[in-house]
């Protein structure tokens, strides 16, 4: 994080072998126990789909791994070491970025300022002190950053606002992809997508996998997601119930055990 | 399944780039100022014998607009930040009323042939006072607003009427009045060429603003809590923090004004406040900075302010009585709110 230059996209292969894994999390809200034993295991380089039927602990379980919401147990790793996150921030400098459903960009900024946001360049020498942005270079690290990803955007100067759903998606994962050298974690990337663009989302897990960061990927989108994941993880009732690998499954499969039917089956 | 390799070419149907011509006529700002023009040239040819236009009538519209501006540009930060503050005019007359009693108390009483005792101390000491106060009061509404979760119209409104009690309680109710003239001589009054030196001030915090917003993190991140809160919280900007340092620099902001205000008159004018808020306000809005937040103009809040202290001189010289200047800036406000809500419309539809 400080140095996003150096952390600049190139290829970031390291010899992790678990990029991030929450093991036995339980979190009680007031009188709802949100999750009661969830467990998921992200390796680097592969895609784990996190599955699970409305109220099953999902979004609650992915809030814990990036330190927004403090679980009540729990151990959590990152690339390999034990880590207790206590706030999002945590969470970026170990690596790990989150795209949220609702994207959580800016719609007044740029694309150059929104995929910067939080992780500003400084001019170097006084102007710099001073706080001054060296958009130049800014630009060119983002436009490189899109490029890597394949991903076309108009002009980098536009406002958010001004961009399709499918470009904010693709913008979206790019900026946590620029940021991420662990992991990524996304939710429900392709609920708001038509189809070609959810496909081209879907190839984006694929590109950053590939890049040795583990992907974890909350869905609803069961076939799509299933097709790109190497695991998938099923929590039912703030528990896991099943960890298999994505080839063994089948759709129905997955809606037995999401809705309860296959309880301890596991592949 | 690998990475794609042709080119994902997403939709790029929505944007369309304007022209130069075309952006620039599709600021508020600059219809504003098409507007201040075409008033300027109204009242000139209404007041007898064109007084309007007069070189002294001019510098007087820069002298009121000073204070105007700098209330408006405090106040335009904390907007773009989707923050508001309704006791600017409060935190100027309670940081003139400390500032005027200090300048007093170090100067103590003139001796027989009219001089004061250590000037340059008191008028650096006044200054001093007026801008920390003002600083103190800022990041007390910022606290209220950002940590206490306080709706910011209501924390404002709560320290408004708190401000105005408590420079009313350290006056007994009076103004500090008979403040050492060089105090206007040497600053309040004084003009390099044209330009009254307070007007300048305003002028350079303006072009600061603007550099601030337009080049530097501090306005990227300004800009981005008032785009959406959220989403700057978890880029991982300290919005509270960041909230309570905008609240800070409005009230220095005002409290620089409270100087210029006893700087002008050589005494508080505890009443004469009542209406900053409303001229404050109305400049930033109208000038095309969005209440919502995300996007400032400080040009916009320029000629906004022009527009307001313009309609208000403007109605004294052709004799209209000055209560109806409220009505005047009332119906331009609720006109400006009305056309930022067409805006945000437009662009949602966009």
């Amino acid at each position: 994080m400080s140095t996003p230059q150096g952390n600049a996209l190139q290829s970031r292969h390291r010899p992790v072998k678990i990029a991030i894994s929450g093991c036995h999390v339980a979190k009680r809200f007031g009188h709802v126990q949100a999750l009661s034993d969830a467990s998921i295991t992200v390796r680097a380089g592969e895609i784990v789909a996190l599955f699970g039927d409305n109220g099953a602990g999902k979004s609650t379980f992915l809030k814990t791994l990036i330190g927004m919401v403090r679980p009540d147990t729990g151990e959590f790793v990152v690339a390999d070491k034990p880590v207790a996150f206590t706030t999002i921030r945590d969470a970026h400098e170990l690596g790990v970025e989150c795209v949220h459903q609702d994207l959580a960009l800016a719609p007044d900024l740029s694309v150059v300022d929104n995929m910067f946001l939080g992780n500003e360049l400084l001019r170097p020498g006084m102007l710099g002190r001073f706080g001054a942005l060296d958009r130049k270079r800014m630009t060119e690290l983002a436009d490189q950053a899109l490029r890597e990803l394949s991903i076309k955007l108009p002009s980098l100067k536009v406002d958010i606002g001004a961009l399709s759903g499918g470009q904010k998606q693709a913008l979206a994962v790019a900026r946590a992809v620029m940021w991420g050298h662990t992991a990524i974690l996304m939710d429900e990337p392709t609920a708001a997508l038509g189809a070609r663009q959810s496909e081209i989302v879907c190839d984006l897990m694929r590109t950053v996998a590939d890049r040795g960061l583990g992907v974890l990927v909350v869905s609803h989108d069961l076939p799509r997601v299933l097709k790109v994941a190497d695991r998938v993880t099923i929590l039912w009732r703030g528990a896991t119930a099943l960890e298999a690998a994505a080839a063994d499954l089948t759709v129905p499969e997955v809606v037995a055990t999401m809705v309860g039917e296959h309880r301890g089956a596991a592949a | 399944m690998s990475a794609p390799a042709t080119a994902v070419d997403l939709d790029l149907r929505s944007v369309r780039p304007k022209s130069a011509l075309q952006r620039y006529f599709s600021e508020t700002g600059t219809w504003i100022l098409v507007l201040d023009v075409a008033l300027i040239v109204l009242f000139g040819f209404l007041s007898n014998d064109f007084v309007f236009w007069s070189a002294a009538n001019i510098q007087a519209l820069m002298i009121n607009g000073t204070e105007a501006l700098l209330l408006a540009l405090g106040l335009a930060m904390l907007i773009g930040a989707g923050a508001f503050d309704l006791s600017i005019g409060a935190n100027l007359v309670l940081a003139s009323v400390l500032g005027a009693i200090t300048i007093k108390a170090v100067t103590g009483p003139a001796d027989v042939n009219g001089n004061y005792a250590h000037l340059p101390l008191a008028f650096a000491l006044g200054a001093l006072v007026c801008v920390g106060s003002g600083i103190l009061y800022g990041i007390v509404n910022g606290v209220l607003v950002a940590y206490l979760q306080i709706n910011s119209l209501i924390a404002t409104l709560g320290t408004m009427g708190i401000g105005t009690g408590l420079a009313l309680v350290a006056t007994q109710g009076g103004d500090v009045t008979a403040l050492p003239g060089q105090l206007q001589e040497h600053f309040g009054l004084a003009s390099i060429g044209f330009v009254p030196y307070p007007t300048m001030l305003s002028l350079l915090a303006a072009l600061m603003l603007w550099l601030v917003l337009r080049f530097t993190r501090y306005g990227l991140r300004t800009l981005a809590i008032g785009s959406e809160r959220t989403s700057a919280q978890r880029a991982g900007i300290q919005v509270k923090r960041h909230l309570t340092s905008l609240a800070a620099l409005a009230g220095g902001l005002a409290g620089v004004a409270g100087f210029i205000d006893i700087a002008r008159y050589g005494s508080t004018a505890q009443a004469g406040h009542v209406q900053d808020p409303l001229v404050a306000i109305t400049a930033v809005v109208i000038g095309g900075t969005l209440i919502e937040g995300g996007r400032v103009s400080i040009i916009g809040v320029i000629w906004g302010t022009v527009l307001a202290i313009v309609l208000q001189m403007g109605l004294i010289i052709v004799g209209v009585q000055s209560f109806y200047q409220l009505i005047a800036i009332g119906f331009v406000l609720i006109v400006a709110v009305g056309l930022d809500r067409y805006r945000v419309r437009q662009r949602r539809d966009a």
